[in-house]
């Protein structure tokens, strides 16, 4: 428990965590200091002086909320007519040149100018001369648009690529009525964490060339989740609509809160992995491509189950720790060996010592918690004799060389269960179409060793069945996530006391090293 | 002041000649942190071409060890960097506050139409530049205009309508 200090906001008593700034401390108390230039991860930098504060104790009459820390005792002046005024006269002055079409503008619904402008001036503009007109629509490189009549200068974006990516790109270049965010010629941005500057711009001024002007945030279901671009598995909101007639789409991926994993980023690959859960699905049941009912194609797997002399059962490193755990449960109950092979799902040396990791799955460090071997030569030696694959949304085609799958799809029958459609799965003589981990809930393990948990965000107008009430279907003794989450508990000794539903919103840290080290 | 984010390229690399060098070198060692070196290196660049160009801001970063945006940010912010070739005469006209309220805009409009150049610009014959920039530090003595480094004082038009004919 972070030690506390009692101040005074506004004359009244308030208990808040000490070491933190005005800002933060207050905010976090519910008590809002508005400020644009200030952002938690990158620092005051007391540009824009929209958050100075009244403090009674001799300082000086005014300081930037930003850059003050929280004493015991200090009395905090937020409401005083002074205050007011010079909220009201720093939003004139951010208004002077600011285009006034928020209705047009893509940041409309989630701008601190908008929501400020509302809260803390509300005045009509006074201004008669000509606006200073800059320019819009730059392309900066990564993906993001900017447009410079929108900024307020608060240089976050700047700041951004000089503390967090250390590439620079940005600067802010001449100075009053002309100052801008530019890019030194030919030096666009060029790092993979590039579309952050569109979250932490406070204004419509950097926009993300994917997603603008395709919805009005307002819109959008705001939905909590986990990125599965890669093993660090980065706090996540999903944002989706369902629109009139149509069915329910994510528009993107935002990066969410978590200190422990991702703090306020999330790279770029990651963002654009929402397209994998929109495109390419699969989404009818399929034998020997001929488009079938689920459970004509269930009854199909099960009769080949049945038929085959040994099986293997093949999952996917992004499966959850539930589906994991199904599907062993479901092995042992048919006999067959289960195999986690996925090297192909490593790219070797493409991590950083941010946030990308080599490994771009979500969750092999399961395969270790629960003992699924996911190497070549244990695949080899279960594949061994064998007649029937049944491949859990493991992409196999990443991990074989091509002569070798080749030869093993001449040996044995492929079946797959899975979310969506590749060159593997095009390959499988029965397909089971099933909910990806956008429509389902789960929980994965991160290459820290971080157990997290996330929920069911998107509900299509045709749901699949989840993974889970697949494999039960195909024969296997669980029947829903409940259940595979109390067997896991009863079952894996170091799950023995964390009741999966209820992990809390940044995970819990797994400590044993045998997970927090899995071969990456 | 005007728009100064757009930079020249010349197409050729910029590098400092032996003596520049030497002066960056003996300079450099005077600061404790590398980054306050970009005022001197940029000035450093424009005794040796006379103005300063993205090849030369480049090179400048690079030899700092500091981002090119960086560079650029400084170099637009202070007008006494000159980021193209300048005329023959180079004016620039006080605009701030005491030189504001003391008449600097007949000045400028004067300039751009007797002398047909507009701020941040040069005119094609290439004998005038004009700049309009912040606080000269000559308040007192309002509106100030500086030509070539010289400063002239308590500025009229006519005043500069001599002055220029002496000029020319
Ligand atoms: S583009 Fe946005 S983040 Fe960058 S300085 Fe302008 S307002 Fe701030
Ligand atoms: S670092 Fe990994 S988990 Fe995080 S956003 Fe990128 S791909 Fe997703
Ligand atoms: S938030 Fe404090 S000055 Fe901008
Ligand atoms: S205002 Fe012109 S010299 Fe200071």
């Amino acid at each position: 428990m972070a030690e506390k200090v009692k101040l005074f906001v506004n004359g009244q008593e308030v208990e808040v965590e000490s070491g933190k700034n005005l800002i933060d401390a207050i905010g976090a108390i519910g008590i809002e200091i508005p400020h644009l230039c200030y952002h938690p991860a990158l620092g005051a930098d007391g540009n824009c002086r929209l958050c100075l504060v009244g403090i009674e104790d001799g300082r000086p009459p005014l300081v930037p909320a930003c850059k003050t820390r929280v004493a015991e005792g200090m009395k905090v002046q937020l409401d005083t007519g002074k205050i007011k005024k010079i909220q009201q006269d720093i939003m004139e002055f951010e208004l002077i040149n600011h285009p006034i079409d928020c209705p047009v503008c893509d940041q409309a619904g989630e701008c601190k100018l908008q929501d400020y402008y509302m809260r803390y001036d509300a005045q009509p503009s006074r201004m008669t001369v000509k606006q200073v007109l800059k320019s819009k629509k730059l392309d900066f490189g990564c993906g993001v648009v900017h447009d410079q009549e929108r900024c307020v200068l608060c240089a976050r974006c700047v700041r951004f690529t000089r503390l967090i990516t250390k590439t620079g790109e940005l600067g802010i270049v001449n100075r009053t009525d002309y100052a801008r965010v530019e890019i030194f010629p030919g030096r666009p941005l060029n790092n993979r964490y590039a579309l952050n500057v569109v979250d932490l711009c406070p204004v419509g001024a950097m926009t993300s060339q994917d997603f603008r002007f395709k919805q009005r945030v307002w819109f959008l279901t705001k939905s909590p989740s986990i990125c599965h671009g890669c093993s660090k598995g980065c706090n996540i909101f999903i944002d989706h609509n369902r629109e009139k007639y149509k069915d329910d789409i994510i528009y993107r991926f935002r990066p969410r809160h978590n200190e422990k994993v991702n703090g306020y980023f999330m790279c770029d690959d990651g963002r654009m992995t929402y397209k994998l859960e929109n495109d390419n699905r699969l989404l009818g049941a399929m034998i020997d491509k001929r488009e079938t009912g689920f459970n004509e194609a269930v009854e199909a797997v099960r009769r080949e189950l049945s038929q085959a002399a040994k099986t293997v059962i093949l999952v996917s490193p992004n499966a959850s720790l539930e589906q994991m755990y199904a599907l062993q449960q479901f092995a042992g109950t048919i006999n067959a060996q289960v195999s986690g092979f996925s090297d192909g799902y490593i790219k070797n040396g493409d991590g950083d010592d941010f946030l990308i990791q080599d490994d771009k799955s979500a969750n092999r460090a399961t395969f270790h918690l629960l003992g699924i071997d996911d190497t070549r030569a244990g695949f080899d030696t279960a594949v061994a004799g064998a007649d029937l694959l049944l491949s859990f949304d493991n992409d196999l085609s990443l991990s074989l060389p091509q002569t070798d799958l080749d030869q093993l799809l001449g040996q044995v029958k492929l079946i797959t269960v899975g979310s969506r459609q590749n060159d593997f799965v095009t390959k499988a003589s029965i397909k089971l179409p099933v909910a990806s981990f956008s429509e389902d809930s789960g929980s994965i393990i991160n290459c820290d060793g971080r157990l997290q948990r996330y929920d069911a965000a998107v509900i299509k107008n045709e749901p699949m069945p989840s993974m889970i009430a697949a494999i039960n279907m195909l024969g296997g003794g669980i029947v829903s996530h409940q259940e595979a989450r109390e067997g896991l508990q009863a079952n894996v000794p170091k799950l023995k006391d964390i009741d999966l539903d209820q992990v809390p919103g940044d995970g819990i840290a797994l400590t044993e090293n045998e997970v927090a080290h899995v071969a990456a | 002041m005007s728009d100064r984010s757009q930079l020249i390229e010349t197409g050729q690399p910029f590098n400092f000649d032996a003596q520049r060098d030497a002066e960056f070198e003996r300079l450099i060692k005077r600061y404790p942190s590398r980054e306050s070196m970009i005022l001197p290196a940029l000035w450093l660049v424009q005794e040796q071409e006379g103005w300063i160009s993205a090849e030369a801001m480049a090179y400048v970063a690079d030899r700092i060890g500091t981002f090119a945006s960086k560079v650029y940010e400084v170099a637009t912010f202070y007008t006494m960097y000159h980021l193209q070739p300048k005329g023959k005469y180079h004016i620039c006209v006080c605009r701030t506050l005491s030189c504001y309220l003391l008449g600097k805009q007949e000045i400028v409009d004067y300039i751009i139409e007797h002398l047909d150049v507009r701020p941040g610009e040069v005119r094609a014959d290439g004998l005038y530049s004009f700049e309009e920039v912040e606080c000269l530090g000559h308040c007192g003595s309002a509106p100030v205009v500086q030509i070539n480094g010289e400063f002239y004082e308590n500025m009229t038009v006519e005043k500069l309508e001599e002055l220029l004919a002496t000029l020319q």
